[in-house]
């Protein structure tokens, strides 16, 4: 399918409109979305991950690319969830509480939902709590937490903590990063994972749910 | 006593009121704002640099006018003197006078930006600081015409949303007065800046006896740490937020 091939590419170059328009077509001709998914998105969204660990794009071109994709979700997601596909995993992400930054957190939500994961974006400046009350109505794989700050480090500490204390610590893996985290830290909070980079995170994440 | 003191020049008006007060003979080395705008390891090289540049011999301790800033003096190594550093997350602290106080602020107002005389005069950025910077070298620098001419308009107006949209978060200038200001022009501009953006002003008083307890060798173990001879600071994750571990354990760590 050559116009399946221009699809990698319109998500490669973050062309959004090509990207769903080619989508729509490919569907129009009955070409299974779950092929569509797997051949074409993902590794397409793989690729940006390269481009991004060489240094050869930068965060604009990791959220043009995550735009375009999304598009393509768009179209497709109503489909497989119709037919009662399941994703590759669901996981839960947010910034911790008292920090308000969260490119950092955008781009890893956005990998992990290019590599085909379900993800449920709490926001910013979330509350233990309601870490807490989402992982209980989910019932996520994956629970990411963010910070930019070392003054905000202590919310992640205290997520993991609440998990414990509601019992549903054992039920997910917890997935950290942002800035000044480190896998010292990550490791003595007792998280599962740390990467210091979004498309890390997407690998983390593949091996992790194995 | 003799000291070499190594600051960020965010402090250079604090520094030099406290010096000119102490009883105790200090010369001053200030480097530039800019850099905490660059990755930590870089930072870290930097003020490395300036303790490998000193002639030990001539003081008993280094002292620093640092936090931990963003892990930029994770890995800070002491030679033959020891280095006197404050227990800090960053510059914020050392203007409030402690650390309990500005979390608690902190906590209560996540969306403050703080402003000082330093955060307002100092640290034009250099050439060499932007390209170095994170936020130039992630691409997140970028102006909306220079987006548009790379990316098209479509994509460009997404992006200016995305990477800006963290500003509207932040909806408050507060200015940290030291007591030391010659007049209240830096209290003016901060309200001017403030009206400029549609932000609320906070008005707290800063405390500069953490910096004079700095100076002055008052160096109790919950607000500054010592490092010996032989050991590097580390980031503990704890309430006293760094503390100093043996090179030798580092390097074997390192070796893992």
């Amino acid at each position: 399918m050559e116009n399946l091939k221009m699809l990698s590419e319109a998500i490669i170059n973050g062309d959004a409109k090509k990207a769903r328009e080619l989508t729509q077509q490919a569907l129009n001709h009955r070409v299974d979305p779950q092929q569509i998914v797997k051949e074409y998105l993902i590794p397409a969204m793989d690729e940006v991950g390269r481009r991004f660990e060489c240094n050869e794009y930068f965060v604009p071109e990791l959220l043009i690319a995550a735009r375009a994709m999304k598009g393509s979700l768009e179209l497709i997601n109503p489909i497989l969830a119709s037919r009662g596909d399941k994703p590759a995993g669901r996981v839960i992400i947010g910034t911790v509480k008292g920090d308000l930054h969260d490119i950092g957190k955008n781009l890893v939500a956005s990998m992990l939902e290019g590599a085909g994961f379900e993800v449920i974006d709490l926001g910013v400046d979330v509350a233990p709590e309601v870490f807490v009350s989402s992982v209980k109505e989910r019932e996520p794989n994956f629970v990411a937490l963010s910070a930019l700050l070392t003054t905000t480090m202590p919310s992640m500490k205290q997520t993991i903590d609440a998990l414990q204390e509601s019992g549903l610590r054992e039920k997910v893996k917890i997935l950290v990063g942002g800035a000044p985290v480190s896998q010292r830290y990550a490791d003595e909070i007792g998280a599962d994972g740390y990467s210091d980079s979004a498309s890390g995170a997407v690998g983390i994440a593949r091996r992790l749910i194995l | 006593m003799r000291f070499k003191l190594i600051s960020c020049e965010v402090f250079y008006r604090e520094m030099c009121y406290t010096i000119s007060q102490s009883p105790n003979q200090v010369d001053l080395e200030f480097l530039p704002k800019g850099l905490h705008d660059i990755k930590a390891s870089l930072m870290l090289e930097r003020i490395q640099d300036r303790i490998d540049a000193t002639d030990e011999s001539l003081y008993d301790a280094i002292l620093f006018g640092y936090g931990l800033c963003n892990n930029g003096i994770e890995g800070l190594t002491a030679r033959k003197i020891p280095l006197v550093i404050p227990r800090a997350h960053d510059c914020i602290t050392i203007f409030l006078g402690n650390k309990e106080r500005y979390l608690s602020y902190f906590n209560n107002n996540p969306g403050v930006y703080f402003k000082t005389s330093g955060w307002i005069e100092r640290g034009t950025p250099g050439k060499e600081f932007d390209q170095l910077s994170i936020q130039r070298k992630t691409g997140l620098e970028l102006s909306y015409a220079e987006l548009v001419k790379k990316y098209g308009e479509d994509n460009a107006k997404y992006l200016y949303e995305e990477l800006e949209k963290y500003k509207d978060r932040y909806n408050t200038f507060t200015f940290i007065e030291m007591g030391i200001e010659p007049d209240d022009r830096f209290e003016k501009q901060t309200r001017e800046d403030a009206e400029k953006a549609g932000w609320g002003f906070e008005k707290v008083r800063g405390d500069i006896s953490l910096i004079q307890r700095l100076i002055d060798g008052q160096w109790n173990d919950d607000e500054f740490l010592v490092v010996k001879p032989g050991y590097r600071v580390i980031a503990n994750f704890k309430d006293n937020v760094i503390e100093a571990e043996p090179c030798k354990s580092a390097e074997q760590k390192d070796n893992k």
